[in-house]
């Protein structure tokens, strides 16, 4: 048996060998959470990256036409598969830049075991947690989805202006909807709203209607659900539709995704708004739903916009640093820093050649226009979304 | 007064239904094989998505997708003791414990690779309750009580008045004499794996009927369904039935005395100071 | 250069197999040599990392903490907390039969994640905890990663020796004796429960300190990786797979347990870029599925218990 495994641990050895095809590609690793509780999500966010991946390849690739290529990884949205996929990503495939992981957990631990002291740089698209911005990073850590703290304020006072005094909120008790519960309720109570039922839940469970019974007793007709559009969040938004709880439904950028319109059907979500970052530029997002479209993809999936962004900013990012692994995050602020000639998504083959022209670049994405602050934060620019046929349409801007 | 009983006494009933029909297999198996499964909850998910192939490939309506998924997932079930429990049976229970584990990884990620990872649901649209005299009850959840009791109670007929049925009473109350009085274990065991089967397909299409279907569906499901059948008195269907039923009813009433973030550990909660003061279980538990 | 690559990857899977080995054999005592079944693993790795973390790290608002004590009173009381958590549990649960305690640990672990997830005031809820200190950490990469393995290895050893020694002596012997036949056990006037809960905290310790080890190694803990597969039911694979009963076999488990964890990835990864996600998918079924062959031609473990020469004669009433 000994030598059996032994054999075993041989083919699997070999296999790593086999992972070094020597070839001038360049590689970004994509770490998601394919397996673990946001595996619905995680394709998606996998699929806008591939597409920018696609565009700069289509476009001349990069520096002297080299191929880009996306290294994808399972961060099981834990620590443990976490660190080993960003230590096998690091080390084995030798990638330049990372995007991902998309759980907080897992971009705290690949980070602090893995890429800040290997300096790789890393952008999660979808890690929201304000312990990252506390990271001792060497500033190689970024995001492009803007922290919970802003969306969830800028809510707040949107809901106010339109004249909703009263709320209750349900949210997911993890990182991200606690932090965008916890903000929203400061700004809203200090605004003069009131908040008349504030709960967390649990993921996964079969009935929310005891919360639900629970959080409409204090009165109020608005819900405001922080939570996955594609999980927890569909069931309480059907089990409070079919049941009468509440008339009105506000969600973050997490419930701005299509299950909602495709299990529960758009002529029953004539009273549900959510929330979700867009650039200045409409341009930028128009560009990338087009591009997504095209592909097969749902642009109005949750995190595709701050994934595609992302990965294209880590590309753009390359480019300028010249390949350089080290010097991709000081790169990274300078094709992003709101001076210089503007680039939407796609447009790859205008940025490679103002950047060999030395030109300074500005890169305006789908989920926003990314000024990195001194954390790696974006503030983000956020819209109200209403349903609108079968996919999502502006209602109002939000200040 | 209505309100509890629209809000947390209905929905834990239905909820607390879909946990027994897990229960009831779990209890089974430990019952008859003495080993606890931890695949259960992966093939109720697998059970759920083979009733979504059947209404949507098919097009059969929904209530007849549960026969046809039931079939399908007893067969599953009997290949899977086949290909990876049967030739453990004489070793200690632990190593098919960790079996089932592996089994449940695998069917996950079958049913990930085959149906994908989006939220999907039997019908589209939502299905608002009727007014039963003051009681909201939908369609759906009466016949999710319905067919679990109708379930409950053939298998009780069955191993109360079959041939087989005794068998199998015969073989959880003490193997080694079954084995004596020419009982053929193989059928048995099979036997078992077919009742487990359709079990776990019934509790995973009622979990998606009333909700939706996920790839993990089934897993998030099994601490619970293991929490009911122990409460219940482990290798007792019946108390596997109630265990589910406090289970479920728990879980919904404990929002009012208990942060709704805690919702999830309600069942445990119940299951330690049961131990504690009654540890045979509700119903005294045959085995064990 | 390419052979630092691998040199990392081999150090950090190192690291990996070091920390879950102090969970395997903190199993060990209470499953392969005294025949507890605990199923919290998670909750007690759980309290292990906290509790270091809590002592250890700098002041954060909002929650208990700013002790910044040395790590290694960290880790002490992270087996101390663990250890102590086991106390009560052991005390009230080990007089049922074995399945009864893996429920009873099973809801305990489940109940600690709960709270650890909602209470800000302890541990940040869902956050968790971050800016916990690493030894060596400022270090440049690889150095590290080798001083936190020569650490992890350290403490491993010590553990195993430890557990080793005590095996071997007559106190292993008697609780092989209970574990095998507990009535003759008690016959002999041994004080059979209080042996049991003896093992039981002092697995639950060694599983607190793997926690600890685990939250240092990433500067950072958060509830995501107490979940009960990585935590509990990995374990117990590693365990069974190795040869329960045999601390070698217990570390080897988690080597080849690991190794076809992480390793599995990579064969995934040689199928079409098309396929890169659906890959991840049929990674899991793939250490599924070796999971499997192992069980199904080592059932007893690669390396199973050894019987030692004495106890032969007797070991065949098992």
């Amino acid at each position: 048996m000994r030598k059996s495994s032994l054999a075993f641990v041989g083919v699997l050895l070999g296999a790593t060998a086999l992972a070094h095809p020597a070839s001038a590609d360049v590689k970004i690793g994509l770490l998601g959470g394919v397996s673990g509780p946001i595996a619905a999500m995680a394709p998606a966010m996998i699929d806008a990256a591939q597409l920018a991946i696609q565009q700069v390849n289509e476009q001349g690739g990069l520096l002297a036409g080299e191929n880009l290529v996306g290294v994808v990884g399972d961060s099981g949205c834990n620590p443990q598969n976490a660190t080993d996929a960003a230590t096998k990503a690091v080390n084995i495939e030798g990638i330049s830049a990372m995007v991902g992981p998309h759980c907080s957990g897992a971009v705290l631990a690949a980070a602090n075991s893995v890429t800040i002291p290997a300096g790789i740089t890393m952008i999660t698209p979808s890690g929201t947690s304000p312990e990252i911005s506390k990271l001792a990073d060497k500033d190689t850590v970024f995001r492009t989805v803007p922290s919970d703290d802003y969306q969830g304020r800028a809510l707040a006072r949107t809901l106010l202006e339109r004249g909703t005094g009263k709320v209750a909120v349900a949210y997911l008790n993890n990182d991200y909807g606690k932090g965008l519960a916890e903000a929203f309720k400061a700004e809203f109570e200090e605004k003069g709203g009131e908040i008349a039922g504030f709960a967390a839940h649990e993921d996964g469970k079969a009935s929310y209607r005891s919360n639900l019974a629970e959080l409409a007793d204090g009165g109020a007709d608005t819900l405001v659900l922080f939570d996955y559009g594609d999980g927890t969040g569909l069931t309480i938004l059907r089990q409070a539709l079919e049941n009468g709880f509440f008339e009105t439904f506000i969600g973050g950028d997490g419930m701005k995704s299509d299950a909602p319109i495709r299990e529960l059907g758009a002529e029953n979500l004539g009273t549900f708004y959510a929330s979700s970052p867009v650039g200045e530029q409409s341009a930028g997002l128009e560009a990338f739903n087009a591009a997504f479209k095209a592909i097969g993809g749902d642009p109005n999936a949750i995190f595709v916009t701050t994934s595609y962004d992302a990965t294209f900013l880590a590309a753009l990012a390359l480019e300028k640093a010249g390949g350089d692994k080290a010097k991709v995050h000081e790169a990274l602020r300078e094709v992003s820093n709101g001076e210089g000639e503007a680039i939407l998504p796609g447009e790859w083959k205008k940025a490679k050649e103002l950047i060999a022209a030395g030109t300074a670049i500005d890169y305006k994405g789908a989920a926003g226009d990314h000024n990195f602050d001194a954390n790696g934060d974006v503030p983000g620019t956020y819209a109200l979304w209403r349903v609108e046929g079968d996919t999502f349409a502006v209602e109002t801007e939000m200040k | 007064m209505l309100d509890l009983i629209n809000f947390y006494l209905v929905p834990g009933i239905v909820l607390g239904s879909i946990y027994a029909l897990g229960a009831v297999g779990i209890t089974l198996v430990f019952a008859i094989l003495r080993y606890a499964h931890l695949a259960h909850g992966d093939l109720a998910t697998l059970g759920a998505f083979l009733a979504l192939a059947v209404v949507s490939a098919i097009g059969l309506p929904v209530y007849a997708a549960l026969p046809v998924a039931m079939i399908v997932t007893a067969g599953v079930a009997v290949g899977v003791d086949r290909l990876f429990y049967d030739y453990l049976r004489e070793r200690p229970k632990i190593v098919t414990v960790m079996a089932s584990l592996g089994v449940a990884l695998m069917i996950r990620s079958l049913v990930q690779v085959i149906w994908g990872v989006d939220a999907e649901s039997y019908t589209r649209g939502i299905s608002r309750p009727e007014n039963w005299w003051g009681i909201r009850l939908k369609d759906r959840e009466i016949a999710t009580v319905a067919v679990m009791i109708g379930l409950v109670l053939a298998l009780q007929l069955f191993l109360l008045r079959t041939k087989w049925g005794k068998a199998m009473r015969a073989m959880s109350d003490n193997p080694d004499l079954a084995l004596l009085s020419g009982i053929d274990n193989r059928k048995v065991v099979t036997l078992t794996w077919i009742i487990v089967g359709g079990l776990c397909a019934a509790s995973g299409y009622f979990l998606g009927l009333n909700t939706e279907l996920k790839s993990l569906m089934g897993w998030q499901m099994l601490l619970p369904m293991f929490a009911a059948a122990i409460l219940g008195g482990v290798g007792r269907i019946e108390g596997a039935v109630i265990g589910g039923l406090v289970v479920g009813i728990a879980e919904e009433l404990s929002v009012l005395v208990l942060p709704s973030e805690y919702k999830a550990a309600m069942a445990f909660a119940i299951l330690l100071v049961m131990l504690l003061v009654r540890p045979t279980g509700l119903l005294r538990g045959k085995v064990l | 250069m390419e052979w630092i690559g691998l040199l990392n990857y081999a150090v950090f899977m190192a690291i990996f197999i070091g920390i879950y080995a102090l969970l395997a054999i903190g199993l060990n005592i209470q499953w392969g040599f005294t025949g507890l079944f605990n199923a919290g693993i998670a909750g007690f790795f759980a309290v292990g990392a906290y509790v270091s973390a809590i002592l250890t790290s700098p002041y954060a608002e909002g929650r208990i903490g700013g002790f910044e004590m040395p790590v290694v009173i960290g880790w002490l009381g992270a087996m101390v907390a663990a250890g102590a958590i086991a106390w009560p549990i052991g005390k009230v649960c080990l007089r049922f039969r074995s399945d009864y305690l893996a429920i009873a640990t099973i809801g305990v672990a489940e109940i600690i994640r709960l709270v650890i997830k909602s209470e800000d005031w302890l541990t940040n809820s869902a956050r968790g905890i971050t800016d916990i200190p690493r030894p060596f950490g400022d270090l440049p990469y690889v150095q590290s990663q080798l001083a936190y393995l020569a650490i992890v290895a350290a403490v491993l050893l010590a553990a195993y020796l430890l557990v080793e020694r005590q095996i071997a002596s007559p106190w292993g012997r008697m609780m092989r004796a209970i574990r095998d036949n507990e009535t003759a056990a008690r016959a002999m006037g041994k004080d059979v429960p209080f042996r049991r809960l003896e093992a039981f905290v002092f697995g639950a310790a060694l599983m607190g300190l793997g926690g600890a080890l685990f939250a240092h190694l990433n500067r950072a803990i958060t509830p995501e990786a107490i979940d009960p597969m990585v935590a509990t039911f990995l374990v117990w694979i590693m365990l069974i797979l190795g040869g329960s009963g045999n601390n070698r076999g217990a570390i080897l488990g988690v080597a080849v347990v690991w190794i076809i964890w992480s390793m599995s990835e990579i064969l995934t990864d040689r199928l079409p870029a098309e396929m890169a996600v659906k890959a991840k998918y049929i990674r899991v079924f793939l250490i599924g599925l070796m999971l499997q062959l192992v069980l199904r031609f080592r059932p007893e473990g690669i390396l199973p218990e050894r019987q030692r020469e004495a106890e032969i004669s007797t070991d065949s009433a098992k």
